[in-house]
């Protein structure tokens, strides 16, 4: 078997299917792969060979009888560590929850399961999807495979990280403020947060009732789509699931771009984020020409400012984070990380008043955002302005978070996915970001498609780890 | 030793808000979190409509369903 470290799922899979690929020779090939290189970026919190190899074991039976489930059957993937797996911890990568051991699956989870994948392990993430990089928690920050001097983003940062480093070709991270696009963009690989309520958000660790959303994360945007296929779907027990029918989101990837109407978003990164770094600008332009080229109909639209968005997002988050972590601030504020307990506090001293009135500008910022796309299909935008910063970094890191276009689309709950747009002069990632209407995941990938196959930006792979 | 003025008030304003276990390196980032939070607080609009709901609301069926 040649080295299947940067395999793609829809790739593995007709692999697999063939019975070309041995599930249980690829779970144990990435696992060799783990053991060898991880200790560099710390992208797993836990590994689970014993069921992992069990999975495969079974996947590997069951397909040589002829029961092919899907794509995902006897597929490795890995979980952020605040999804929920029965009888293995959820940490939240936090010493607050270092004991907690879930009872049962996340129903995101669980169809992973259900789909015949085989769960590696549990990932590195900031402190409960807030705090970080973080040195002070008792697992070590996940490292960028492109640098690993530099952050990988998060707060799914062992999950972005560990896509990039070939150790597994898919996992499920959680975006609150962006914390599926921002890793994703900083490690050149493919993030989708869908749209909110279109993935159970019920035994994933909340950080933000109002803004947490569940998606896939993988190398390129056909995986993303059959990825987002199996999690998708009604829970009658989350109580912002959406009880819509889920598409076939790989039926139209191929279809193109020619007709579609593609809003291009230029004041958030153009005007309202100063300074972008000019590389990571002129790769959305040339994806916007790109778009262009292959018949799309291109025409800017504009939406309220970016800091509106932020204000709006922020003040929910800091509300609704503090009311999940209140008592442990009062009992336990030393069990946090730095940054982690800064950012919780935030929501101490704020009046019920001050998170109305966030909740009501939210409907109007939605209302705008709507008119805005009424007259397209998709928008493109930036993830980030600037690619990652150095862990030692401290100024830039300390700005780098409040330089992102991702809030917005937390507030208005649409389908955001943000994929590879080419490098920096430093050789690290830059991306672009492709924004729907709420539930149309399905032509975000179609348009997220045309530009992956015109570009080839998802081919490359880090230099130390293409083998 | 007693906290110079600063650090009192913030141990007082945290004391209020029933965070009384916070140190002084934890008063800090208290203080930074406010501050930061102040920022997106005057951004918020001051003039709704007065009868504009929130982007959430309730629904009295939701947990009958």
């Amino acid at each position: 078997m040649s080295d299947p470290a940067f395999l793609g799922l829809a790739e593995a899979a007709e692999l697999i299917r063939a019975k070309k690929l041995s599930p249980v020779e690829y779970a144990q090939a990435l696992f060799a792969r783990i053991e060898r290189r991880d200790a560099a970026y710390n992208c797993f919190i836990a590994l689970t060979p014993e069921r992992a190899l069990k999975s495969a074991r079974d996947a590997e039976t069951e397909i040589m009888a002829g029961r092919w489930r899907g794509p995902l059957h006897g597929i490795p993937y890995a979980l952020k560590d605040i999804i929920d797996v029965a009888g293995l911890p959820t940490t939240a990568h936090s010493k607050i929850l270092a004991d907690n051991v879930a009872q049962q699956d996340a129903p995101a989870a669980a169809r992973m399961v259900a789909a015949g994948g085989v769960l590696l392990g549990k990932l590195a993430t900031h402190e409960f999807a807030i705090g970080g990089p973080s040195f002070d928690l008792p697992w070590p920050p996940a490292r960028n495979p492109w640098n690993r001097n530099c952050i990988p983003g998060g707060s799914t940062s062992g999950g972005a990280a560990g896509l990039a480093a070939g150790f597994f070709p898919a996992t499920l991270g959680s975006d609150t403020g962006g914390s599926i696009r921002n890793p994703a963009s900083f490690c050149g690989i493919t993030g989708m947060k869908p749209t909110y309520g279109r993935v159970s958000r019920r035994g994933v660790v909340p950080l933000a009732f109002s803004l947490d959303h569940v998606g896939p994360l993988t190398r390129n945007v056909r995986d993303n789509a059959l990825l987002l296929q199996v999690i998708a779907g009604h829970d009658p027990q989350d109580p912002a699931s959406a009880d819509r029918p889920v598409p076939d989101y790989a039926a139209d990837l191929d279809r193109g771009v020619k007709g579609l109407k593609v809003g291009v978003i230029r004041h958030f990164y153009a005007q309202d984020l100063k300074r972008g770094a000019p590389e990571q600008v002129a790769a959305i332009e040339t994806a916007v020409t790109m778009l262009a080229d292959r018949g799309a109909r291109i025409s800017e639209i504009a939406l309220p400012p970016l800091a509106d968005f932020n204000a709006c997002g922020q003040v929910i988050l800091a509300a609704e984070a503090y009311s999940v972590h209140e008592a442990w601030l009062k009992e336990r504020p030393q069990d946090y990380g730095a940054r982690g307990r800064e950012r919780l506090l935030a929501g101490a001293t704020l009046r019920v008043a001050d998170y109305l009135r966030a909740t009501r500008w939210r409907r109007t910022l939605c209302e705008a955002a709507a008119a805005a796309f009424k007259d397209i299909d998709v928008a493109i935008t930036a993830t980030s302005v600037d690619p990652a910063c150095r862990f030692d970094d401290t100024a830039t890191l300390a700005a780098i978070y409040g330089r992102q276009v991702l809030m917005p689309f937390n507030v208005t709950g649409q389908p955001a996915l943000s994929v590879p747009a080419g490098f920096s002069k430093d050789g690290l990632p830059l991306s672009v970001q492709f924004v729907g209407h709420p539930f149309a995941e399905a032509t975000v990938y179609r348009v997220a498609q045309a530009y992956e196959a015109a570009s080839g930006w998802a081919d490359r792979h880090p230099p130390d780890l293409a083998v | 030793m007693a906290d110079d003025p600063k650090t009192a008030e913030l141990r007082g304003a945290a004391r209020a808000l029933g965070l009384d276990r916070l140190t002084d390196e934890h008063l800090g980032q208290f203080e930074r979190a406010m501050a930061a939070m102040q920022r997106h607080l005057q951004r918020l609009p001051r003039d709704l409509p007065p009868a504009q709901e929130p982007a959430m609301i309730f629904c009295a069926m939701a947990a009958f369903e």
